[in-house]
């Protein structure tokens, strides 16, 4: 106690919790946020205590991602006596901090194949799952303190070194999901501080041109539209052409790289990871039995508990990646629907006080949460279904998994407590 | 438009576009995805339905139905704890093959999916391995239906055995019955005869079974159907006269009959040597079966009806008929016999080289005189001795039940012509055919056909198997003088001091028969016996015996005769 006294007295100590920490303005629950989660967590539990059935009552994963929730809880409440300032001060240490801890992992054994994890003794962390968050205020932080007339291409660079770095480094973890995920928030954050959407495109449309190449007539109807909208939006002259010209060059190009420099392992890797049913025994094994699933389940779903591909285990990672595959057989596209809604209503009411909050930061910040949930959530539900490739990312709150459960509710909580310190 | 308004139709924009995959996939393409989640996790299961079980005239199951196993061992189940060497032993197969080969798949993906490590094992195997359960985790049998033959008569030939249906099998086999992969079916004798009788309708079981093999119990939107049991087959074999036959005919080669000639049912069918129907678990093995195939004592061939012999002396009861049925000779038509007879250039001996003296038709059956025949033959019209012989059945097939039948050979003017061109046979050759030597050839099931014919006095049925089954009625009909002297003749050939046949005697009982020698190129000459027994004034029990190589004088034959016919003084009705 006395110990505790004294480190209470010294400045570091004060200076510390001061900058973290301040009482809230007002404890508000911002229901439009918090309902859809909870509503979520119910379906995700029910899902999850079906499904575990067979194993004991304390290992299950129902149990665990019970008692995460129940931390998930705790944090959140905590969460609301952060000091949101402090995250727009030292964005960029977090930053450092980030791609430093993300380094270390190069030096941390491979599990699973991968070398994701830190590990402290009994413990292991992922870094590169706060990091979402560090990311998040790091881009937000260099949006916002641009002034009004900011060279536009100079920081939409910016912006997509700081979040290339990161994503290339765990790529080579290797870690696609998370990859993709720093690489897409840059969009919708970019979007948000007010950059042109022709630049927005210009980033875009190198790729669309490169997968069309393959097939003439769609690239010819591709590069039509490209002409309109390059005309439309009355670029100079000279961006206009160099524009055309660079996605002629990558249409161009592309075939040839892939006809003469790539070996056919290294092709087969890439279509069965653009369209899984080329391989039906190995990669695409998972996805034909999640669109069996689905498709079998029906407008009402098989009812809770009977679903043949899930009970009788044709559906792989069915608690974790695949959940949604289970919720679409069990419950039918009634439960596919209001799950939709959920998320819809969730990410409604946050772009929503985005767009009513005038501090940049705090705005941008918001933007950038909201991109994270969403990404996670395209991405998994169309690996789902078949429309994405397989990438293990796991859906928001539906998905059994401690420490991205911990993850989101965080992401939550900041989000309340954002909204109640701006308004 | 404020720009989180923008962003939120966007959002909007890519819900929708997941919405609608979903509504394709769980709406539009339900159907088809229902039937593939149904495919994928719904096995059908067959039941195997029993076999009709075989029983002899009274009653006494002659085969039967048993469970045989194949085992199989789970690897996720097989721990460190699994005892390899009493599977070895049992089994056969090496300790260290047996484990590096289950330690293989348990790190596979189907490592809850059972290895078949033995097909076909006994229950006796079985259960050595049960008692040693706990240090065998994870094995399991699974029951294979096989057939049994609880009797002591083995009756190979007339039962046969089973095969599996392999794919290059499936073709032959008839389509309307449905056979499946690894059904068994009748491959020969009675169970390919009867195969649509005996065989039943396997059942249908939906199972619910998921991804790893594991049974979740019945489907509960399908219950299948039942398996119906094939039909239970009476044959009119006497198991015990069989079993007797049998014994008497250890380490001989041949084939007997015995019938009985009022009705046409057959009542003991040995031909020797056989093959074991127990000494293999379940169908019969190819390689087994190939063994049996190469054997130069020949144990797959249906000696009853498929063995091709010169029937010898017991012909010459054709000629006999032939000559009183055409007044040809009367009773006192005599011959001097000294042992041999001149025509040409060419000697015709009789088996009797001291010769039998002055001969008449009944002492020339009787002692089995060939020197009479030899003169006989020249007063009798070649093509009416071949109608007479076909008329008594000869040169086509009896028709039984079985299948593979042989027809024999009675030779007439054209099968001459093409076999020794028009001028190349001649009165020497038919001299041979009257005693049941040369070109003639017959089965043994002819052979006691037509002692039934005479028993009977030409009303009798074609020989069957199956008890109550009507059978095909023959009908010759000669002249009341001709079946007296056949009968009185055959009757002496037992009973009369001289007779060739008086081993077959059986005191106090009616035996009649005719012995004969048939002449073979590999060896001794093969002894032949063919007779009946009366009751009361009716025929009970007729019998062909053939003993390969018994020697001349047909005391082979005779003897075994002699036991059937005791048996059947004693016992009969059967």
């Amino acid at each position: 106690m006395k110990y505790l006294n004294m480190l209470r007295k010294t400045f570091l100590f004060n200076y510390t919790v001061n900058k973290l920490f301040q009482p809230p303005y007002k404890i508000n629950i911002r229901w439009g946020i918090i309902l859809p989660v909870i509503f979520l967590m119910g379906i995700s539990f029910i899902t999850l205590k079906h499904t575990s059935a067979d194993m004991s009552f304390f290992s299950s994963t129902f149990i665990k991602q019970f008692i995460w929730f129940g931390l998930g809880c705790m944090v959140f409440i905590a969460a609301q006596w952060l000091r949101i300032q402090f995250f727009h001060e030292y964005a960029y240490h977090l930053y450092g901090l980030l791609i430093l801890l993300i380094g270390i992992t190069y030096f941390m054994p491979a599990i699973g194949g991968s070398q994701r994890w830190l590990l402290l003794g009994p413990f292991s962390f992922q870094p590169s799952e706060i990091g979402k968050l560090f990311l998040v205020f790091a881009i937000a932080r260099v949006l916002a303190d641009q002034s009004g007339n900011m060279n536009e291409i100079k920081i939409i660079f910016i912006v997509l070194v700081i979040a290339a770095i990161p994503s290339l480094l765990v790529f080579k973890q290797p870690d696609f999901g998370t990859a993709i995920v720093y690489g897409f928030i840059v969009f919708p954050m970019l979007y948000w501080s007010g950059v042109r959407s022709f630049y927005l495109f210009s980033l875009l449309a190198p790729v669309i041109s490169i997968i069309s190449a393959f097939n003439l007539s769609i690239f010819s109807a591709w590069m039509g539209i490209l002409i309109i909208i390059i005309y439309f939006s009355q670029p100079k002259i000279i961006t206009g052409a160099v524009h055309f010209l660079v996605n002629i060059g990558c249409g161009v190009l592309s075939p040839f790289i892939w006809n003469n420099l790539l070996f056919h392992h290294q092709k087969e890797r890439i279509l069965t990871l653009l369209n899984p049913m080329r391989d039906p025994q190995g990669a695409g094994y998972q996805v034909i039995q999640s669109i069996i699933a689905v498709g079998s389940g029906g407008l009402w779903g098989k009812g809770v508990g009977e679903g043949t591909q899930t009970q009788l285990r044709y559906l792989p990672v069915r608690d974790t990646d695949f959940i949604i595959s289970v919720i679409g057989e069990e419950l039918g596209l009634l439960g596919i629907t209001i799950i939709l809604i959920a998320f819809f209503i969730m990410l409604y009411w946050i772009t929503t006080y985005a767009g009513i909050i005038s501090n940049r930061f705090s705005s941008l910040t918001l933007i950038g949460f909201a991109s994270i949930i969403f990404i996670h959530l395209i991405v998994n539900f169309g690996m789902t279904v078949g429309l994405l490739p397989v990438t293990g990312l796991p859906a928001p709150f539906l998905s059994y998994g401690g420490s991205f459960l911990l993850s989101c509710m965080f992401i939550l909580a900041l989000s309340n407590n954002i909204i109640n310190h701006h308004i | 438009m404020q720009k989180y308004r923008k962003l939120q139709i966007i959002l909007a924009g890519f819900f929708a576009v997941l919405f609608m995959r979903f509504y394709y996939l769980q709406i539009y393409q339900h159907q088809e995805y229902e039937a593939k989640a149904g495919s994928n996790s719904v096995r059908k299961i067959s039941l195997h339905a029993p076999r009709g079980i075989i029983y002899d005239r009274n009653g006494i199951p002659l085969v039967d139905n048993r469970q045989i196993y194949d085992l199989s061992v789970i690897p996720f189940d097989a721990t460190d704890q699994y005892n390899y060497s009493i599977l070895s032993n049992v089994t056969g197969l090496s300790t260290i093959e047996l484990r590096s080969d289950i330690i293989r798949r348990k790190k596979s993906f189907h490592r809850f999916r059972p290895v078949t490590i033995k097909r076909h094992i006994d229950f006796e195997t079985r259960s050595r391995l049960e008692e040693n359960k706990l240090d065998l985790p994870g094995t399991i049998f699974s029951e294979f239906p096989a057939r049994t033959y609880p009797n002591v008569a083995r009756l190979t030939h007339v039962l046969g055995y089973l095969r599996i249906v392999k794919e290059s099998l499936s073709s032959q086999t008839e389509k309307d019955l449905d056979y499946k992969l690894g059904d068994v079916f009748g491959f020969s004798g009675i169970e390919k005869m009867y195969e649509n009788f005996l065989r039943g309708k396997d059942g249908t079981e939906f199972r619910l079974v998921d991804i790893y093999g594991i049974d979740h119990g019945i489907y509960p939107e399908n219950p299948g159907t039942q398996s119906i049991p094939g039909n239970a087959l009476q044959l009119s074999i006497d198991s015990k006269l069989q079993s007797l036959i049998e014994k008497l005919f250890v380490d001989k080669k041949g084939a007997v009959i015995c019938m009985l000639p009022k009705s046409g049912e057959i009542a003991a069918y040995v031909s020797a040597p056989d093959y074991s129907l127990n000494s293999f678990a379940g169908p019969v093995p190819i390689d087994l079966w190939q063994d049996w195939n190469s054997d130069p004592e020949k144990p797959l061939l249906n000696r009853v009806i498929q063995g091709l012999y010169p029937p010898g002396s017991t012909f010459k009861l054709i000629g006999a008929a032939l000559a009183f049925e055409n007044n040809i000779v009367n009773k006192h038509w005599s011959v001097y016999c000294d042992g041999v007879y001149r025509l040409g250039d060419r000697d015709f001996r009789c088996w009797n080289t001291a010769g039998h003296g002055e001969v008449n038709m009944e002492t020339a059956l009787q002692q089995s005189c060939n020197i009479y025949f030899y003169h006989l033959m020249q007063k009798l019209s070649f093509d009416d001795w071949k109608e007479m012989a076909e008329n008594f059945g000869f040169g086509s097939v009896t028709g039984v039940d079985l299948i593979g039948e042989k027809k024999g050979n009675i030779p007439g003017r054209s099968y001459l012509n093409e076999k020794y061109g028009r001028w190349g046979w001649a009165t020497g050759n038919l001299l041979t055919f009257i005693i049941g030597q040369g070109d003639v050839l017959t089965t043994p099931i002819q052979i006691v056909q037509m002692m039934n014919i005479i028993a009977t006095r030409g009303y009798t049925y074609s020989p069957h198997l199956v008890l109550n089954e009507p059978s095909k009625k023959v009908n010759l009909s000669l002249k009341s003088s001709t079946w007296d002297f056949l009968q009185k003749a055959t009757w002496q050939v037992v009973n009369h001091k001289d007779g060739t046949g008086k081993i077959a005697k059986v005191a106090g009982a009616e035996v009649h028969g005719k012995t004969g020698t048939a002449q073979n190129p590999h060896g001794e000459d093969h002894s032949w016996f063919t007779g009946y027994l009366v009751q009361d004034g009716i025929p009970v029990l007729s019998a062909a015996v053939l003993v390969e190589h018994g020697g001349k004088g047909s005391v082979e034959a005779a003897l075994i005769s002699h036991e059937i016919f005791k048996y059947a003084q004693e016992n009969f009705p059967f």
